[in-house]
């Protein structure tokens, strides 16, 4: 059992690319695997001598060659087909045709410290392997993901390649403390994905129920994302290079006016003619190489990696330039009952940010403005927000780098047949240093500054240190794996910022600050300002049982106590105890042509911190602006883990050999959310405190499906579709009904958008109705409806709440669907893979028509109009209603992907040779008007507050479209 | 099977106690319970104020006085002297600040959360200065000038809101009290505070006990409105006038000779300043008038560091009630034809095209509309606070939360409620004014004449309402007799944030 577990554990690390090992063979077999029903070669067959570590894998056409033992039996097996022993028995050829058999689920699983096979799992996780990833243009490894696991929703809206993807993992987890997962890389928790290359990852784990996610506790409640790097494997050194060269053009621009209906609207004209949504913007053109050499001798292996990115983005001068590294070495020693494992990796990234706020002005400024005057300077002008775009992009800087590196060393020990001790040690360093600088000719930032300078600095660590031992031990039917240890995790942060003003000339920039004249002016001119975090530590005991009868039925149940220096010292320390049970009914019941029927049923409790440190104590701040002391917050010694309970129901099935698939059921509360809340300023004296202050209930269902191999011919199509669906209740809540959101400057300030009310769904987009235009003159004014025909309008934004408001629900801002649809289709050499994304039910809120649409006579000379058949004819006034609320269902064509297998000679020069091309966002189905359908799950300018949602800023980068290139060669 | 159990019990224990658990947090970038008071004064390069540990509660003064959405926007948006028009896409945020001009008042019109927070947040800092143990803010002295802060701030609270929570201990929560009861508490605070008050001239930016005194002839004064009496009652009268009579007889205060002294960026030695929030460009910031109320391309007349926002301004009728040749007008108003600092006339890109002065900006006293489309350049700006050249957005000048000159005030005004007199102190203003002496006074001439000294000083609506005018209608504002609007409603996010507790907030009646 024992030896079967280490192997089955090998296997899960230990990728074996291609060679043989011959230090005790005695007989060569060659031969060919090949697919039972239509007798094609399978290339990657996994062939194991049994018993041993002996194997290899089958090449392009499916021909494999390994040295064995006389009396070997050979165990052939590749995902989706049963697995075959064949005794070799002195024959020289051995010729293997595998039975398709999707519904083996034979795989084995990485959950928390330790793996199962997936079968024992009783709660939702799916595992993707690099096949399943996203292809092209992919940069971060988070949209290898994307709309491919049910339930995990990835958003990166317009796609800025310096701002990662954003996860939700069903639907909302909290208010106020952290809603990103868990990302556990090779067994490190926390570690960063920005110092993974997409390149270099194996598979990816994600555990979305809170029974699977509980043995990680506090960290777990926005679900658990378990990424392994790939490693070397025994025999021959291998080398693969992949590369590739992409284009990101614009996709979607805003709808605004030409120069000539400009003026036709009133504007002024300033005698030129300007796109400058084009003059903004480039076709980003970006570069990625990879090489990796793996390589294993009988005890030791490795595989060390470098990835080179050079990535450019639409927005002009947006980008960055990347060297990742990394090596896993693995080394085996006493009879294999000692493994050292070392991995480190890290990354440098310098970027240029460009500026955002480029776009925004693109869109707004006079399209008869001219970009320079005649004599070379900048046209720019005094109007209110808004400036020459091209001229911000062209004075100031905006640039940084980060260094990440990530080192860990793990030793397993098995002490005895039945134990295995684990020490599991790593750090991780996170450094920034970012500059930026507004010249003294830049209208935007810098004329009124004399050139402003800014700098930031910062650096982040983090120390794991995880201890535990694994049980093994079968008793008749019954097999039963116990694990139980303990976990120290301790993150620092500090960083310096100053900004100072007063520069003779912009030479030097950013890089001489000693130049500012705001120094010697002092006071409120230069900024300055440093900070240290205390030592953040969460310190944790776990254990779990597993339990296997019969190999039908399954339970496992697992805990953790877990203390976090964040919270109240009486309630620091908190119990996340789950279980699971599982019973394959197609093993007990004769159900024809049910191959699999599986039913999980799981509960499990995890917790969630808040971000910030300090809160349970009284802070006393220096207020530099009025230069004392001040008393500056009171601190919330009662401050609890915020917990989330999560009942998970699912079922696993195969009908017949082809179809498989699950449906999950679930319901999450989460109780003593954990929120920045106004409190009385009567008593407290900042008004703000951290506080436990409600309650969230989240319901949903997901199902994937996969349909193995349809066969039109001589092409084989895959097809897998995965749904979603969840809302997000407020069952309790310190403020049972209000509304929240902010329209924003200019003149729509206190103008909320959204209604939150306990009892009712999250994501309610609120506002007043439009009704018609009243002209008045040169104006057009809104006349909104009378929603309940009391013949008084009241739709300001102070009477939201009366009785008798007129305000309704505008949309909603969360999908009510969301969908991903997978097609692998092969025919000989050619691979195509196409990928359909959608989202559907929500709406959001278009800002840049709520301001910029409406043709107001006086402001039609300090912006530019969006254009678009929803505007209103005649009306002037900006003033936010239901005409601005557009619904944003969208099907986007997210990933099709063409690639040719070159057949080679069997020769020992190439192992293999493919080359593809890949379009991302190629066209996407949408009546949104704006640049991006994406839903908005909280407010990009309210630190991603998931209670002020669906809005549209007018700070989202420019959707593309990207085209790639590429190749991967294997030596 | 047996020894293993041991082993791995042994074991598991070994790793418990060996394991750290230490889970304690010590702040490494703030400051925890120690509060270090005696180690920061004030270091306004104008004038230092006293490091005495009272900083962090007198620096309270700062906020919500001069800036926009707290007690000033209160104080003035409401009435007939100031006004934010919305010009068209800009400043109508959701109607806060048109309810607000047209009295149409609601939980959320604009400023009243600010005035609020901004008032408490000084309270509170008082409250945890008062509970402390350190010895330089425990004398009799520093507690006396603690409670005239709080008295000073629950003033505030009492004039908008009436019935507040009066709390005088951190983290101790009452009940709301009524007006009459917050009225009570300010009066005894002063007077409890006056003996241990010094007696003679103020420090930089803390009181003496003639701000004491100056807040109670205030107080006395507005006595009739705050008890909710119809008439004044003659004894609360000679209480205002008595206190009044220590400011003036005290030989500490005279009126500057020029008006304009008393408000200019380096007003930090005006001889009639009492008590004041003493603004600082460097380390006393809060003074935001320029960006308030300036035009955007006004930056270039002033070469500002920031853009203004073009939002206050004058209604035409308040102008007017100044003589052509009264000193005041000049030094409270911007008007007229606007110039960069070489002279040449600033333009407005984006001006109305029914705006008859075109593209050059023009601050005309006469404004086309409130709303919604109010001319970018209409509006005689607010320029008491003059402006500094090359200032950034927080003003250097002090602003007089007590002055000889309103004193005065109060004293001709409750001589003549009480006995018809009161000429004499008007004229002293007038004079220095550099216009005519009065020979009669009525309430009416009473009430300009405050209003033309006391503009932009955060006055108006007290006045307005003692004088029982609050409800008659001015440009834009229809009459209304709705006597609960003297109150302003509870703000919104307070009622909310106090839902649950043993005290929750109720809302003023009317609302």
């Amino acid at each position: 059992m024992t030896k079967l577990y280490l192997l089955v554990r090998r296997c899960l690390t230990v990728v074996l690319i291609f060679g043989t090992l011959a230090s005790f063979a005695q007989q060569t077999v060659t031969g060919k695997v090949t697919a039972a029903d239509d007798g094609s070669g399978i290339p990657g067959v996994n062939i194991l001598e049994k018993g041993t570590t002996n194997g290899t894998v089958t090449d392009s056409d499916g021909n494999y060659t390994i040295n064995v033992g006389a009396n070997a039996t050979l165990v052939f097996s590749f995902v989706g087909y049963s697995s075959q022993d064949v005794a070799v028995g002195g024959q020289s050829v051995v010729n293997v045709a595998l039975q398709s058999d999707v519904t083996s689920l034979s795989e084995v699983v990485v959950v928390g410290y330790g793996s199962q096979d997936k079968k024992e799992i009783t709660g939702s996780v799916v595992a993707l392997t690099a096949e399943q990833f996203n292809r092209g243009n992919v940069n971060d490894p988070r949209q290898l993901l994307q709309g491919k696991v049910p339930g995990l929703s990835i958003y990166n809206r317009g796609g800025n390649p310096n701002s990662p993807a954003t996860f939700r993992l069903r639907g909302i987890s909290t208010i106020g403390s952290n809603s990103q997962p868990l990302i556990v890389i090779d067994g490190v928790l926390g570690a960063s994905l920005d110092n993974v290359d997409p390149n270099d990852i194996e598979s990816i784990n994600v555990l979305k129920d809170g029974s699977a996610a509980a043995i990680y506790g506090s960290r777990g409640s926005a679900g658990v994302i378990l990424v392994t790097t790939k490693r070397g494997a025994k025999g021959k050194a291998t080398v693969d290079y992949n590369g590739y060269v992409a284009a990101d053009q614009v996709s979607r621009r805003q709808p605004v006016m030409t120069a000539s209906e400009y003026i036709a609207a009133g504007g002024n004209d300033l005698g030129s003619v300007t796109d400058w949504q084009d003059e903004v913007t480039q076709t980003g053109i970006s570069n990625v190489h990879n090489i990796a050499i793996a390589a294993g001798s009988q005890n030791t292996t490795f595989r060390s990696s470098i990835n080179y990115r050079n990535v450019n983005g639409v927005l002009r001068k947006s980008g960055f330039d990347q060297v990742n590294v990394r090596a896993n070495l693995s080394h085996s020693a006493i009879n294999n009952k000692l493994k050292f494992d070392l991995g480190f990796s890290s990354t440098d990234r310098r970027s240029d940010f460009s500026f955002n706020e480029a776009l925004r002005y693109a869109v707004l400024f006079n399209p008869t403005a001219p970009v320079k005057f005649p004599n070379g300077d900048f046209y720019q002008a005094i109007l209110f927000d808004n400036y020459n775009p091209v001229a911000i992009l062209e004075q100031n800087i905006n640039e940084g780098k980060r260094k990440t590196i990530n080192y860990n060393a793990r030793v397993d020990y098995s002490m005895l047949e039945n134990l295995t001790l684990t020490v599991n040690f790593a750090r991780q360093f996170e450094n920034n240093f970012n500059g930026t600088y507004f010249s003294r000719n830049s209208f935007w930032m810098g004329l009124n500054r004399k050139g402003l300078a800014r700098r930031f600095v910062s650096d982040f660590d983090f120390t794991l240190f995880e201890g535990w031992g694994t049980y093994q031990k079968s008793f008749g039917k019954v097999n039963l794996d116990v694990t139980a240890g303990y976990s120290f995790q301790q993150d620092n942060y500090e960083d310096i910022y100053i900004e100072a003003g007063g520069f003779q000339n912009d030479d030097l920039g950013y890089n001489q600050l000693e130049q500012a004249a705001d120094f010697s002016l002092g006071g409120g001119r230069p900024n300055v300002s440093s900070s240290q975090s205390p030592n953040n530590r969460i310190i944790a005991f776990f254990g779990r049982a597993n339990l296997t009868f019969d190999k039908g039925i399954y339970f496992n149940a697992s805990v953790r106590r877990e203390g976090s220096s964040k919270l109240g010292v009486n309630n620091q320390w908190g119990i996340f105890p789950a279980f699971g049970l599982g019973v394959d009914l197609a093993k007990y019941v004769d159900l024809a042509n049910v191959n699999v029927l599986k039913f999980r049923a799981g509960f499990g409790v995890t917790g969630s911190l808040p971000n910030q440190s300090g809160l349970t104590q009284d802070l006393y701040t220096f207020d530099r602006n009025n230069y004392t002391v001040r008393f500056a917050r009171n601190g919330n010694p009662d401050l609890r883990w915020e917990q989330k309970e999560e009942t998970n129901i699912g079922v696993d099935f195969g009908i017949g050999s082809k179809l498989t698939g699950s449906v999950d059921f679930f319901v999450r509360n989460i109780k003593d959310f954990i929120l920045e809340r106004d409190v009385e300023q009567a008593v407290f004296v900042s008004g703000r405190r951290t506080e436990n202050v409600g309650a969230l209930r989240t319901k949903g269902i997901e199902v994937a499906l996969n349909y193995n191999s349809v066969n039109i011919g001589q092409v084989k199509w895959n097809p897998g579709i995965v749904l979603s669906s969840n809302s997000t209740e407020l069952t309790e809540f310190f403020n049972t009904r209000f509304v929240t959101g902010e329209f924003g400057s200019p003149g729509q300030n206190g103008t909320p958008l959204n209604l939150v009310e306990v009892g009712k769904k999250l994501g309610t987009i609120w506002g007043p109705v439009f009704d018609r235009v009243q002209i008045d003159g040169i104006n057009g004014n809104v006349v909104l409806k009378d929603l309940n025909g009391d013949g008084v309008i009241k739709g300001d934004a102070g009477q939201a709440l009366l009785e008798d408001a007129d305000f309704m629900e505008l949309g909603k801002a969360f999908p009510t669907l969301e969908m991903g649809w997978t097609n692998q289709l092969t025919y000989k050499n050619w691979d195509v893979n196409v990928f359909f994304r959608g989202a559907f039910g929500h709406s959001l809120i278009n800002q840049f028509r709520g301001f910029y649409e409406p043709i107001d006579p006086g402001a039609i000379n300090s912006y530019n109009r969006i254009k678009t058949d929803k505007a209103v004819a005649g009306l002037t006034e900006a003033k936010f209603s239901s005409l601005y609320v557009e619904k944003a269902d969208f099907l986007k064509l997210d990933n099709i992907t063409l690639g040719y297998r070159v057949n080679l000679p069997n020769s020992n020069s190439f192992r293999n040779i493919r080359f593809y091309t890949t379009v991302q966002n190629a066209f996407v189905l949408t009546k949104y008007t704006g640049i991006d359908p994406e839903p908005v799950f909280g407010d990009t300018e309210d630190n991603n507050n998931p209670l002020v949602t669906g809005i549209d800023r007018r700070n989202t980068y420019f959707f593309a479209r990207t085209f790639t290139l590429g190749v991967n060669v294997g030596f | 099977m047996k020894n293993i159990w041991k082993l791995v019990s042994v074991m598991a224990a070994t790793f418990t106690v060996v394991a750290c658990t230490d889970l304690d947090e010590e702040l490494k970038g703030d400051f925890t319970s120690t509060f270090p008071t005696t180690q920061f004064g004030s270091n306004n390069v104008n004038k230092p104020t006293p490091n005495d540990g009272l900083g962090g509660a007198f620096s309270r003064v700062l906020n919500g006085t001069a800036n926009h959405g707290s007690w000033f926007s209160v104080q003035e948006v409401s009435t007939d002297e100031a006004v934010i028009t919305q010009k068209g896409g800009d400043w109508f945020d959701g109607g806060i600040w048109l309810r607000m001009h047209r009295h149409q008042f609601d939980p959320q019109v604009g400023g009243i959360n600010g005035a609020w927070g901004d008032s408490y947040g000084g309270i509170t800092q008082c409250n945890a200065l008062l509970a402390s143990t350190d010895p330089q803010v425990s004398t009799p002295a520093a507690k006396a000038q603690l409670r005239f802060l709080r008295a000073y701030f629950y003033w505030r609270l009492l004039d908008v809101f009436g019935r507040v929570k009066i709390t005088t201990q951190p983290l101790v929560d009452v009940a709301q009290s009524p007006r009459i009861d917050v009225y009570n508490f300010v009066r005894t605070e002063l007077l409890a505070a006056i003996p241990d008050l010094p007696s003679g001239k103020q420090e930089y930016g803390r009181a003496n006990r003639y701000a004491a005194y100056a807040l109670l002839s205030r107080l006395y004064l507005n006595a009739k409105v705050y008890k909710g009496l119809a008439n004044h009652d003659p004894a609360d009268l000679d209480l205002a006038i008595a206190a009044a009579d220590e400011v003036i007889n005290s030989g500490l205060y005279s009126l500057d000779t020029e008006y304009k002294d008393v408000f200019d960026p380096d007003n930090v030695e005006a001889l009639e300043h009492i008590f004041v929030a003493p603004f600082d460009e460097n380390t006393g910031g809060g003074m935001n008038f320029a960006q308030m109320t300036l035009h955007y391309p006004s930056q270039l007349t002033y070469d500002l560091r920031d853009q203004p926002w073009n939002g206050y301004s004058t209604l035409e009728e308040f102008y007017n009630s100044y003589d052509a040749n009264d000193k005041r007008k000049v030094q409270n108003f911007i008007v007229g034809p606007q110039y960069d600092l070489n002279g040449t006339p600033i333009l407005d890109l984006a001006f109305d095209p029914d705006d008859p002065d075109g593209a050059p900006i023009n601050y005309t006293p006469a404004i086309n509309q409130l709303a919604p489309s109010g001319s970018r350049q209409a509006g005689a700006r607010l320029g008491k606070f003059n402006f500094k050249i090359g200032q950034i957005p927080d003003q250097d000048n002090d602003f007089p939360l007590l002055r000889l000159g309103e004193v005065l005030l109060n004293k001709a005004e409750a001589q003549f409620r009480k006995d018809g007199s009161g000429l004499t102190e008007i004229n002293q203003l007038r004079t220095r004014a550099g216009v005519s002496a009065l020979g009669t006074l009525t309430e009416g001439v009473i009430l300009a004449e405050r209003g033309r000294e006391l503009f932009q000083e955060g006055l108006r609506r007290t006045d307005l309402i003692r004088f029982g005018v609050w409800g008659n209608a001015w440009w834009e504002k229809a009459a209304h007799a709705d006597a609960h609007k003297i109150l302003m409603p509870i703000p919104i996010e307070q009622i909310n944030a106090t839902a649950g507790t043993p005290f929750p907030l109720s809302q003023n009646p009317g609302y």
